[in-house]
């Protein structure tokens, strides 16, 4: 893709997302109920880990701030991703119903489109994970002017989270030009291994340890990036590495998408 | 009859789909996993009271095979899907009640779940992790406690579903349930360990009957007078639907497709 094209699908993203919000806004108390219940079901969802840690302390000597560091890089990941793609995840239902059909119709890229049907800023989880990425950040470093340098690569481990997540995601939904019904498998290789990588990944056995780093590698969203910048145990090198598989994760749903497009027969329902 | 008819129907319709819900249980088994690893690190460390470990494990085990009896009901037994196409006005015509009608439809569904996610999980589990095996009269304690979990479930996503006529966005009213209950029902944590007021709130809500009290009867913890809580709650939800079915009845505002 050449300069010139880049930036006019970027122009075509702006108008696309624009319409898409002005759309969702039209129904503005439903907008801010959503809003808000997306921002309680996280801040229960990490009461859960919280009381655990209230209870006993640590998990495998992470403790309260440091697992909430965890949480909340993983949930503002998930909330750029969901943002800025919201309709990958619902891929299954543009293929059952045939409606996939009509945005092949359309002068533009089709995951573009995908990627702005139905626009949902999180805000609710986005602010509730840098609240919690503040707290834990702060009593992680207290005085230490270390936290300057935290920061950023706190933002850059966050970007490359939902890069990542956006690659599992896509790679998931590629899936459905040949499956159709995809849903169970995401509840796997979305649900269930970003529950999982919620929690220090030295927690769990070695099979599921190979797993989260291997196959579904949520290990390099939170877990890896934190190594290097919260704990210091490991080199700069978790981190881009983190950012690699990233990278890697990227490309690879992107051919898989196209190559399954090329390959999409509409269900005709 | 009606409810043999309905059920059965419903039953029979799941009956399509047993390969792709496969996958579900796979998916189902490795969250079953994440939760038991988390303890079993926390385990060998910690004192984990009564429970110990194995208790503990086994409490998780068998909560985690529960989920598809107790709290993975139809989302708002397909009312918002009705209120969104405008068949809730035919369905509210019927010469039957809409909440009778469709609880018989989701007991179908939940007897499949119950054969074909939780009893294939509740086996895996009994080697796999080992999840103890109950008392007899314990197991048939158990037995009325998640029959009284699963009529709660069904109660409460009917009033989830019903707020569909009121607005678009009851899918989250969903997801908060799931998420209180995965809190509030003592479904990975036993509700005595939670912190003073959360505690407090979880034992006056409905949300125990979910996870903690069949659990505990399983486990021999608890005797059948545990069950209790869930026979009030029981009776008060059912009052609750039929109130506002009346509400239902009143004023009729479909999406028409």
């Amino acid at each position: 893709m050449n300069r010139a094209e880049w930036s006019r699908f970027m122009t075509m993203y702006r108008i696309l997302i624009r319409s898409s919000f002005r759309s969702r806004m039209q129904y503005t108390f439903n907008f801010w109920v959503g809003t808000a219940a997306a921002a309680i079901i996280n801040a229960v969802e990490f009461a859960l880990l919280a009381v655990v840690l209230h209870r006993f302390g640590t998990i495998q000597g992470w403790s309260i701030a440091e697992s909430g560091y965890l949480y909340a890089v993983i949930t503002l990941s998930k909330a750029m991703y969901r943002s800025f793609a919201s309709d990958v995840h619902h891929l299954e239902k543009y293929l059952v119903s045939g409606d996939l059909d009509g945005l092949l119709l359309r002068p533009a890229p089709v995951l573009l489109i995908l990627m702005t049907q139905n626009f949902s800023p999180r805000f609710g989880e986005t602010l509730l994970g840098a609240s919690m990425l503040a707290i834990s950040l702060g009593a992680i470093f207290e005085d230490d002017p270390a936290i300057w340098t935290a920061i950023p690569l706190t933002v850059l481990a966050i970007a490359s989270g939902a890069v990542l997540m956006f690659g599992i995601g896509l790679l998931t939904a590629s899936s459905g030009f040949w499956l159709t019904r995809i849903d169970a498998l995401q509840v796997l290789t979305e649900d269930a291994a970003r529950t999982a990588a919620q929690y220090p990944l030295t927690i769990y056995p070695g099979w599921l340890q190979g797993l989260l780093t291997g196959l579904i590698p949520v290990a390099f969203i939170n877990y890896m990036p934190a190594l290097y910048i919260i704990r210091g145990t490991h080199g700069a090198w978790t981190l881009g590495l983190s950012v690699a598989v990233s990278g890697v994760m990227l490309l690879l749903s992107l051919k898989l998408w196209k190559f399954g497009l090329s390959r999409y027969q509409s269900t005709g329902s | 009859m009606l409810f043999y008819a309905l059920s059965r129907a419903s039953f029979n319709r799941n009956l399509q789909y047993r390969a792709s819900h496969l996958l579900h249980n796979v998916a189902s088994a490795l969250f079953g996993f994440i939760y038991l690893s988390i303890w079993t690190g926390i385990g060998e460390t910690k004192d984990l009271g009564i429970y110990g470990l194995s208790g503990l494990v086994s409490y998780v085990a068998l909560n985690q095979c529960l989920l598809w009896v107790t709290s993975f009901t139809s989302n708002g037994l397909g009312i918002p899907q009705l209120v969104r196409t405008g068949a809730i006005a035919t369905e509210l015509a019927r010469p039957v009640h809409l909440f009778y009608q469709l609880m018989c439809r989701e007991w179908g569904q939940i007897a499949y779940q119950a054969m074909y996610k939780s009893l294939p999980m509740y086996i895996v589990y009994l080697f796999a992790v080992p999840l103890r095996l109950p008392a007899l009269p314990a197991a048939a304690a158990s037995a009325a406690a998640v029959v009284c979990a699963a009529y709660l479930s069904i109660c409460v996503h009917y009033l989830i579903g019903a707020a569909a006529l009121w607005t678009t966005e009851s899918s989250w009213f969903q997801w908060l349930n799931y998420a209180f209950s995965t809190l509030l029902s003592g479904f990975l944590i036993p509700i005595e360990w939670l912190p003073g007021w959360l505690g407090w709130i979880s034992r006056w809500s409905f949300y125990p009957s979910l996870s903690y009290i069949p659990s505990r009867i399983y486990l021999g913890y608890d005797g059948i007078a545990a069950i209790y809580p869930s026979l009030i709650w029981s009776v008060v939800l059912t009052f609750a639907c039929l109130a506002v079915t009346g509400f239902m009845r009143r004023r009729v505002e479909v999406q028409g497709g």
